[in-house]
């Protein structure tokens, strides 16, 4: 019998000791191609912002990290990876999709932030995050990351911060398993039980391995090819003079089929015809003044300041016409704006670019809310200097205060 | 708590087949324990309908104790006497719960209340366990066995659907070392060729095409003139088709192979069915527990009760309505709407086509060989991924909804 059942369930168990001892063990991966690397940096795909390895390697080959939401998608021939690759002697590895805000990037870029210590990155804060119930869940769980949540939780945990963190991550309600024990755990400010550490440990290294062996397999984008597409439609060099001419004729060009100076592909597609009349006063009651997403935003600012990284900050402007045809509130975002500006400034974070006030210039927006042709020449004057130039060492001075509902409710004058 | 779904992820299998461990153990030595298998199926049973499915889980037990009253009740009436209108009564109040499951959605947003994931499977049994009560094949029932019957763990969300007297003539029984060995090796057969089916294969076809394959389609909703008849549309029926196949054909295979480990030798539901030569032949390999249960208790008793009634005379007139009334039920317990009872309806035209097609064939010779036989097999697979497009509910999306922004 024994060697009949050998037979039956030899050959299970043999692959599951395979299949277990290969994800187990601390495997090392070479370091991806060159032009696999940069073409992963660009491709603003899923898997790269979830992963650990493209990022990392990225980072190790001094590329720029671009966080954002959707702004970055919106590849005209000035966005900053072109103008990056142009005239600007860096490469930029882009972080972001629609729908990821603060509490994203805080959980997917936690192996990041570690190797970015003393260096730079841009990060384009959109007021479109600072709507009344925050982070979206549907697009945490989307781009929800067990690999990097797992590894913040084995990290030393304790304090207001990562209580409220792992407070929030609960709220989103769709961790499950060890990784849920442990935001308990986090949450109630009790250390995590030796077992638990254990398990996640194990998990991690399996999650690890996987991303390691599968990020080599991660699909392409066309993101590399529209880049180098882009760069042709450029003068080999130019002052920001002649960039902005040329970019607000693009704009114009682009732009000439409707009243918003909005690209017609986009307004065609996703405006035209009755879609726009619904849209019009849609916005009037829009508030993003009050948001657990201040306090969000902050766990990332935490983040920057632990490990001395200089954050270049981009605040985007709404297209003015489109904002008064669907009612959007002018005042309302004014206070929105300084309200971030406040938490940045308080905190020693000084290199900010507010660009809130320009949604009425022609050529500036590619559509609704994300920028494009002139915007990103003018993202690109202060952004090329801020990487080139050494900037001076941050004095940053965290405060809890903003971790409060206080601030989250908090509306200035 | 949250709830654990059965055959969801690899984590089920390691803790159910843990969880199974002395039943198999004991089944090697010859001994079943089945107080220690209910025991595992009632907590299994428990975390399924755990956390915020816990409404289910009440429904379910009201439920059982619903058809077990039925069952029992009639059983013990059966003894002695057999009066139609009584028979009737208890058939319409076994199948009552799962009616008022399938029509809620025609008159309520709201899904029933009484309704729980296998509500199906469980009416197929007690339905069948009446019917049987009433022919006299089952002459007694033992309440315990016809719950442990009803619960059985491996098929209790989607089948296969036993029979109460092949369930029972394994459960009472142990089977030989040799044979339970057998057993253990199909087992472990079915599970992994399960794993390949529904975890890689129905994967990639159901995870990673059909999405991309339905958006490709209803962006051409205007296609030819309207109608939505694209290259995508017809690349979404294959695509859904096979997705459907390995998806149901791996779960199915899971609950053989867990059945297998608890020593008992569940009916199997499929058998290569794109492989059938006609409709006919495709519904012996296609879901055959559920065909099955069909042929034998709505097909046969519908012919049955037609001759006895003398409504026709024509035994082809007899067999055409019997197939619809067959097909029709079937579609509409797939679920009240226009696209199941629409697949019953081409079901049953195709297989009342093919009986024309075999009757006209019989006294001729026509030619048959391997080409042929290829035909026969490439025109039913299409026929059946054609009935599988209007199964999937897609062409109500592609015609009747709104395009999305």
């Amino acid at each position: 019998m024994k060697r009949k059942l050998w037979l039956i369930f030899g050959p299970v168990v043999c692959a599951c000791v395979l299949v277990f001892g290969t994800l187990l063990m601390p495997l090392h991966f070479g370091k991806p191609a060159p032009k696999k690397l940069a073409a992963a940096a660009v491709s603003l795909n899923q898997d790269v912002l979830l992963g650990g390895t493209i990022k990392n390697h990225a980072v190790g080959a001094d590329y720029v990290p671009f966080i954002d939401s959707s702004e970055l998608s919106r590849m005209d021939p000035f966005h900053p990876s072109v103008l990056a690759a142009k005239y600007g002697g860096y490469k930029t590895l882009l972080l972001g999709g629609p729908g990821t805000q603060s509490l994203t990037q805080f959980v997917d870029n936690q192996s990041m932030f570690k190797r970015l210590r003393n260096r730079k990155i841009v990060f384009i804060i959109s007021p479109q995050w600072f709507t009344p119930g925050g982070q979206r869940r549907d697009a945490f769980a989307y781009y929800y990351s067990p690999m990097q949540l797992t590894s913040w939780l084995l990290g030393k945990r304790g304090g207001a911060a990562d209580r409220y963190a792992a407070r929030r991550i609960l709220q989103m309600g769709n961790t499950s398993g060890t990784v849920r024990q442990g935001l308990l755990s986090v949450a109630a400010g009790q250390k995590l039980p030796q077992w638990q550490r254990h398990l996640l440990k194990a998990h991690l290294q399996i999650l690890h391995n996987e991303d390691g062996l599968f990020s080599r397999f991660a699909s392409v984008s066309k993101n590399a090819t529209r880049i180098s597409k882009a760069e042709k439609k450029l003068p080999a060099s130019a002052t920001d003079a002649q960039l902005d001419k040329l970019a607000g004729k693009m704009g114009a060009h682009a732009s000439r089929g409707n009243d918003f100076g909005i690209s017609d592909k986009f307004f065609d597609s996703r405006l035209r015809g009755k879609k726009i009349v619904r849209l019009q006063g849609s916005q009037a009651s829009f508030d993003y003044r009050r948001s657990p997403e201040y306090s969000d935003f902050q766990l990332l600012l935490r983040n920057f300041a632990q490990n001395n990284i200089t954050v270049q900050f981009v605040i985007p402007p709404v297209n003015a016409k489109w904002a008064a045809y669907t009612g959007l509130r002018d005042d309302m975002l004014t206070q929105t704006v300084s309200k971030i500006k406040h938490q940045l400034s308080a905190q020693g974070f000084n290199h900010v670019l507010d660009m809130s006030r320009d949604g009425k210039k022609a050529s500036y927006m590619e559509d609704t809310i994300h920028l494009g042709w002139r915007g990103w020449v003018d993202v690109d004057k202060t952004v090329r200097p801020f990487i080139k130039q050494k900037q001076a060492t941050p004095h940053y001075h965290i405060s809890n205060y903003y971790l409060t509902r206080s601030w989250q409710q908090h509306v200035g004058e | 708590m949250p709830s654990m779904q059965p055959y969801a992820n690899p984590r089920y299998f390691v803790i159910l087949i843990a969880a199974l461990l002395p039943v198999i153990i004991g089944l090697l030595r010859g001994r079943r324990h089945r107080n220690y298998e209910s025991f595992v199926a009632l907590i299994f049973i428990i975390a399924m309908f755990g956390g915020d499915k816990w409404q289910q889980g009440v429904a379910l037990i009201a439920y059982v104790i619903w058809q077990l009253l039925l069952v029992v009740c009639y059983g013990k009436y059966r003894q002695t006497k057999n009066a139609g209108p009584i028979y009737y009564t208890v058939l319409l109040a076994s199948i009552a719960p799962l009616a008022i499951v399938k029509l809620t959605p025609v008159f309520s947003p709201q899904p029933s209340l009484i309704g729980f994931l296998g509500i199906s499977y469980l009416t197929f049994k007690s339905v069948q366990t009446v019917m049987e009560l009433r022919d006299g094949t089952i002459k007694q029932i033992d309440p315990l066995f016809f719950l442990r019957f009803l619960l059985f763990l491996p098929t209790i969300s989607s089948g296969p659907i036993d029979r109460y007297r092949r369930f029972a003539k394994d459960y009472n029984g142990v089977p030989k070392q040799d044979e339970y060995l057998e057993m253990l090796r199909k087992g472990v057969r079915y599970l992994f060729q399960g794993f390949a089916y529904k975890f890689i294969i129905g994967y990639v076809f159901g995870t990673l095409m059909l999405p991309r394959v339905a958006h490709m389609a209803l962006m051409q909703r205007s296609a030819m003139g309207g109608t939505g008849i694209s290259w995508a549309l017809v690349a979404y029926m294959y695509v859904y088709s096979m997705y459907l196949f390995f998806d149901f054909a791996g779960y199915s295979l899971f609950a053989l192979s867990i059945s297998q480990f608890c020593g008992i030798n569940t009916p199997v539901n499929f058998n290569q069915p794109f492989k059938a030569k006609n409709i006919k032949d495709f519904w012996n390999r296609w879901h055959m527990s559920l065909s099955f249960w069909f042929r034998d208790f709505v097909f046969m008793r519908v012919t049955f009760m037609i001759m006895k009634k003398r409504w026709f005379k024509n035994r082809v007139r007899v067999s055409q309505l019997a197939y619809l009334i067959n097909f029709l039920v079937m579609g509409f317990w797939h679920g009240v709407t226009w696209y199941y009872i629409v697949y019953g309806l081409f079901h049953a035209g195709a297989i009342i086509i093919n009986d024309y097609w075999l009757r006209y064939k019989k006294g001729k010779s026509l030619p048959s060989n391997r080409w042929t036989g290829a035909l026969a097999i490439f025109v039913t697979f299409n026929v059946v991924c054609f009935s599988f497009l209007i199964f999937s509910g897609f062409l109500n999306t592609l015609w009747f909804t709104h395009a999305i922004r």
